[in-house]
């Protein structure tokens, strides 16, 4: 049974989606206990998932394979490795909250659960999928539900572009605007977001099927592909077909990640959507894109990867830095929050481009982190627009007086988004820092500024809109004093400072994925070696040399890796 | 040349399925006649029933792996003619039980309706047996000849006679071309029989091949032979644009997919750039222009020519693994079309109107009918987990094969601006607040109808293992088929290392 689990965790929330189909919309209770129990069933199975994974064994493991169709060379193949096991635990906490966050939700309750379940089984089905055919068909079908989300239970942002800050400038006239001088309606950001991400989606496709087409292997299998399709140097269109593959994969799925300058549609998507929404997108959708990227390019590509990975060391400079400042004049709670999002995973990105043990390892933990971080800052910013009705920070203020209990979550919240020690972001900033530095210490530079940045924004944005004097017209509002209102903080909260505390079953988890993927791509054997020079293609020679010294190969797990292969 | 047309009985048991409808539309005729007081839709049942008949003895002669050609190799029975005449009678069925209610509006000769549908239907399945000429050219006219009178149903409604008109005048058009296309082709050749021709390349057999190629994209509404399909779809009665939008594309490519591999497999590398360029126009003019349409029936109209842009890739592709796809392409287009017309004619009997603007709030209307054209739209646009999806990545699959990199390109690139106009409508559907929040009712039949198309939409999506074994078996003759790409793909690098 318990080989099984992924299936469980995957169907559970489309099982609860197909059942809320035959229940009526009249009977809102019923509707959102099958959601509950839905979720819970997924919650707990990913849980388990998470302490039953052995770190030691390490490898994909509870692996499924169901032929789907032999002609096509495609098959459901599940499994989860090291990153996949703690991106399926974000996925399912933040799902089990999320429907607890939408709680509240009266307008055609029972679609909104069925295309919550749908997106967030969805996110899932991306990370256990060992098969690029079901890794797009996931990721695509993830793309829908969020257009009806946003759409049908989003907020507008009507007055958003007549909204002066106190000095009397226009805010569009703000950084922020530059790309989105139209988002000031759910529908334009819907479409924004389907559009732009279907758009590069279909981009990543064409490099699966290039992969498809020149591994000449008939098969989508993952597995299979990065064994033996890791030698593409035919060339096309001025350079080597590997390149343009990884190019096209990279930031087909780096759109959703969002990395500069590809991130506009993100946060009028996040300022739109409805809060539990807004978390699945903040907390997991915007990690397909990293984790399809380890997932697709780093696995068959790894050669490739290692020349071109520079590009997003480049790029996450200006993720992190036009993020954070666009968050820091942002007047709109829900933007503040998407753009930090934005800025965040340009940590992410400078974690995965320095390609070392630490470094990734920071980035996969800090996919978790900021999963959970941000799901409390969505979840309470939503809580404070459903209270306030608004997202101006200027006309908000001194909340803590009608909700502290929201407002003492809201700390914890900030401090997470921070990185402060105790919760589980402090430590995956420093393994992205300290592992980053020997390689980039330029971006170092610039990712710890971007931390006192941030905390400059979310202390900023906390000081207006839970502090100060409050306007009279907020007198009404009333704190989360329900348990379904207070569960769903307090269980990120408690995933977020647990693992702070004790991180060492998250970090073996994420060790044992990320040790082999940096071994296979640092490492370099002596057949490509000779390969990559007698091929000549204009690559220096003194590379080579000192590449072991740059990369600071960990020596212990390079041996267990290579007995790992042996095995 | 001579004929030799001594037909034995075990012959004419190939042509069972015709001579089958053929007594029956009989049958409804002199019903229809000889019964004026019965109400049309008993005919309309009586009619289904022997199109289900047909269908089941087409499943046992694909089960029984019955085939054969008969009239010196005019007609041929092999396992994709059946699947093409399986698509046909099925997707007719399916349009005479969406039209039941349609044809209240007639205000004569409901009866004759049926009876020409299902007449157009038995042309169609010609169509996918025709293996010359001849039979190529008798079959489509025979089809097309009751579409002239369906398009124009709606006597007292100008768009449906300007409809039918236009659809008449370039029909014959058409037909004029095919007719002198199949002259130069015999003059040249001196043969009819698609697999006994070896043409060489003059200029007449060239001339003579474009000139029943335009005709073909006549049939199938290619770019640059489109200019009907918009006024024709929107003007005809809706039922017969569904019908006009689904089986005659099927019996089509059933004769393009034969023209091209067997009659003209010596031609390959002429006939791809001709097909990559036709099908860029298709896909791009259509998804473009449908864009800026407000009727619902335009709007499906060019997505239409968009589709048909798509299959022509697989046709591009010019491999076993191209028909193929092509096969499955368009069973997944039946499906969602079908269920898209159905859900507009269901929603054009409750509030009278087509535009995509009384779309608004279907939602709160009738939950059922907007997941379902949400669904059917999201399939045509290729979303998974639809049908649509595998059909696109199916035909990706064998251009990206035969390296049509330009092609793919275009067509996913097409996939994103199709995405948008669909879209609209579901953001109409199901963002927008209704003017008139009455509930909308859907009959019996309709939401058969509704049903299949959504069953077969989800199922070849989820699990098109089977559908996919069908059609691989059902084009087993074209399995010698080699790609250009057999002579000039770089050798790949030994795996390893």
């Amino acid at each position: 049974m318990v080989e099984y689990i992924l299936l469980y965790i995957l169907f559970a929330p489309f099982a609860g989606a197909l059942a809320l189909i035959f229940v009526s919309n009249r009977q809102p209770m019923l509707v959102r206990g099958i959601a509950v129990a839905s979720t819970f069933v997924c919650l707990v199975a990913a849980v388990y998932l998470f302490y039953a994974y052995d770190p030691v064994k390490g490898g994909f493991q509870f692996v499924q394979k169901f032929q789907w169709s032999k002609e096509l060379g495609i098959s459901l193949h599940l499994g989860v490795d090291g990153i996949g096991t703690p991106l399926v635990l974000a996925s399912a906490v933040l799902l089990f909250t999320g429907v607890f966050v939408s709680w509240h939700i009266t307008d055609r309750t029972k679609e909104f659960y069925i295309w919550l379940l749908i997106l967030a089984a969805a996110t899932i089905g991306v990370f256990m999928s060992l098969d690029l055919f079901f890794l797009y068909f996931f990721y695509e079908m993830s793309v829908i539900p969020m257009y009806l989300l946003l759409g049908m239970w989003g907020s507008h942002t009507k007055k958003y572009l007549e909204m002066t800050d106190p000095e009397g400038v226009k805010l569009r006239d703000s950084v922020g605007f530059i790309f989105n001088f139209g988002a000031n309606s759910k529908e334009y950001a819907a479409m924004k977001l389907v559009l732009f991400l279907s758009a590069f989606a279909v981009m990543a496709l064409m490099g699966i099927l290039l992969i498809y087409k020149y591994s000449g292997l008939n098969t989508f299998d993952i597995l299979v592909l990065r064994e033996q399709a890791n030698l593409m140097n035919i060339p096309a269109l001025g350079t080597t077909l590997d390149k343009i593959i990884w190019i096209l994969v990279f930031f087909g799925f780096a759109s959703i990640a969002p990395i500069w300058p590809l991130h506009s549609w993100s946060p009028v998507g996040h300022a739109a959507a409805p809060a539990a929404t807004s978390m699945l997108h903040a907390g997991v959708l915007m990690k397909l894109g990293h984790f399809s990227i380890i997932r697709v390019a780093f696995e068959i590509l790894p050669d490739t990867t290692r020349e071109l990975m520079p590009i997003a060391a480049v790029l996450c400079v200006f993720s992190i830095v036009y993020g954070g400042l666009v968050a820091f004049y942002a007047k709109d709670t829900k933007y503040v929050i998407g753009y930090s999002s934005s800025s965040h995973m340009g940590y992410v990105f400078l974690g995965m481009a320095a390609l070392n043990y630490i470094s990734l390892s920071g980035a996969v933990i800090y996919m978790f982190a900021h999963a959970m971080a941000t799901g409390m800052l969505f979840a309470m910013a939503g809580w404070v627009y459903d209270q306030t009705h608004t997202r101006d920070l200027p006309s908000l203020g001194g909340l803590s007086n009608k909700m502290p209990f929201i407002a003492g979550c809201f700390v914890v919240g900030c401090m997470a988004s921070i990185g402060m020690p105790g919760t589980v972001n402090f430590i995956a900033e420093v393994m992205i820092i300290v592992g980053s530095w020997n390689k980039y210490p330029l971006q170092v530079i610039v990712a710890v500024l971007g931390i006192v940045l941030t905390m400059a924004y979310l202390f900023n944005m906390m000081r207006a809109v839970f502090y100060g004097p409050m306007s009279q017209k907020y007198s009404h509002t009333r704190d989360a004093v329900a348990t379904v209102d207070r569960l769903p903080l307090l269980v990120m909260i408690a995933v977020s400072v647990g693992f702070g505390i004790f991180p060492m079953q998250l970090y073996d988890v994420v060790r044992s994925g990320v040790d082999p993927l940096v071994a296979k791509i640092t490492y370099v054997t002596p057949v490509a070696r000779t390969d990559d020079e007698t091929g000549g293609i204009g690559r220096d020679p003194d590379l080579g040399a000192d590449r072991p010294s740059r990369l600071a190969i960990h020596p212990r797990s390079l041996a267990s890796y290579a007995s790992r292969e042996h095995e | 040349m001579t004929f030799n047309l001594t037909i034995s009985v075990a012959d004419l048991l190939l042509l069972l399925p015709e001579i089958f409808l053929t007594c029956w539309l009989c049958v409804v005729l002199i019903v229809d006649f000889s019964c004026p007081r019965l109400p049309h839709t008993r005919l309309a049942f009586l009619s289904v029933i022997g199109l289900a008949a047909t269908l089941a003895c087409l499943v046992w002669f694909d089960a029984a792996h019955v085939s054969g050609s008969l009239f010196g190799n005019m007609f041929v029975l092999d396992r994709m003619a059946i699947f093409f005449k399986m698509f046909v009678v099925g997707s007719t069925a399916l349009v005479i039980l969406a039209s039941m209610q349609y044809v209240d509006r007639f205000t004569l000769f409901r009866g004759e309706y049926y009876f020409l549908v299902v007449m157009s239907a038995l042309g169609m399945m010609f169509m996918a047996s025709a293996n010359d000429m001849l039979s190529l050219f008798v079959s489509i006219e025979f089809s097309t000849l009751g579409f002239y009178i369906l398009v124009g149903y709606l006597r007292e409604d100008l768009t449906s006679n300007e409809a039918g008109l236009k659809f008449f005048v370039l029909g014959v058009f058409a037909a004029g071309l095919l007719a002198y296309g199949i002259s130069l082709v015999y003059g040249e050749t001196g043969k009819l029989v698609f697999s006994e021709m070896t043409p060489t390349h003059t200029t007449g057999t060239m001339i003579g091949f474009l000139l029943i190629f335009a005709a073909l994209g006549f049939k199938i509404g290619a770019v640059p032979f489109h200019s009907w399909i918009p006024d024709t779809y929107h003007g005809a009665p809706t039922p017969v644009t569904a019908f006009l939008s689904i089986a005659p594309k099927g019996a089509a490519f059933a004769i393009l997919i034969r023209l091209f591999f067997v009659a003209l497999a010596s031609f390959k590398p002429i006939w791809v750039l001709l097909l990559v360029a036709v099908s860029i126009l298709s896909m791009t003019y259509g998804n473009i222009v449908a864009i800026a349409q407000r009727n619902i029936k335009r709007l499906l109209a060019y997505s239409g020519i968009a589709q048909i842009g798509n299959v022509l890739i697989g046709l591009a592709a010019g491999t076993k693994m191209g028909s193929d796809a092509i096969l499955f392409y368009l069973l997944t287009y039946l499906f969602a079309n079908i269920g898209a017309f159905a859900v507009v004619i269901a929603v054009a009997q409750a509030i009278g109107s087509e535009e995509i603007d009384d779309y608004s709030g279907l939602n709160r209307r009738s939950p059922f009918l907007a997941f379902a054209m949400l669904l059917f739209l999201l399939s045509l646009a290729g979303v998974p987990p639809l049908a649509g999806f595998i059909g696109k990545l199916y035909i990706f699959i064998a251009a990206v094969k035969e390296g049509l990199y330009t092609l793919i390109t275009v067509g996913l690139i097409n996939i994103v601006i199709s995405m948008y106009y669909y879209l609209v409508v579901v953001k109409k559907m199901y963002i927008n607040e209704p003017t008139d929040p009455s509930p909308v009712s859907i009959s019996g039949p309709m939401k058969a109808v509704v049903y299949i198309g959504l069953a077969g939409t989800l199922v070849i999506g989820i699990y098109p293992q089977p559908v996919i074994e069908w059609v691989v078996d059902a084009t087993l003759m074209f399995s010698n088929m080699v790609g250009p790409s057999a002579v000039i793909s770089p050798s790949l690098p030994p795996f390893g290392g």
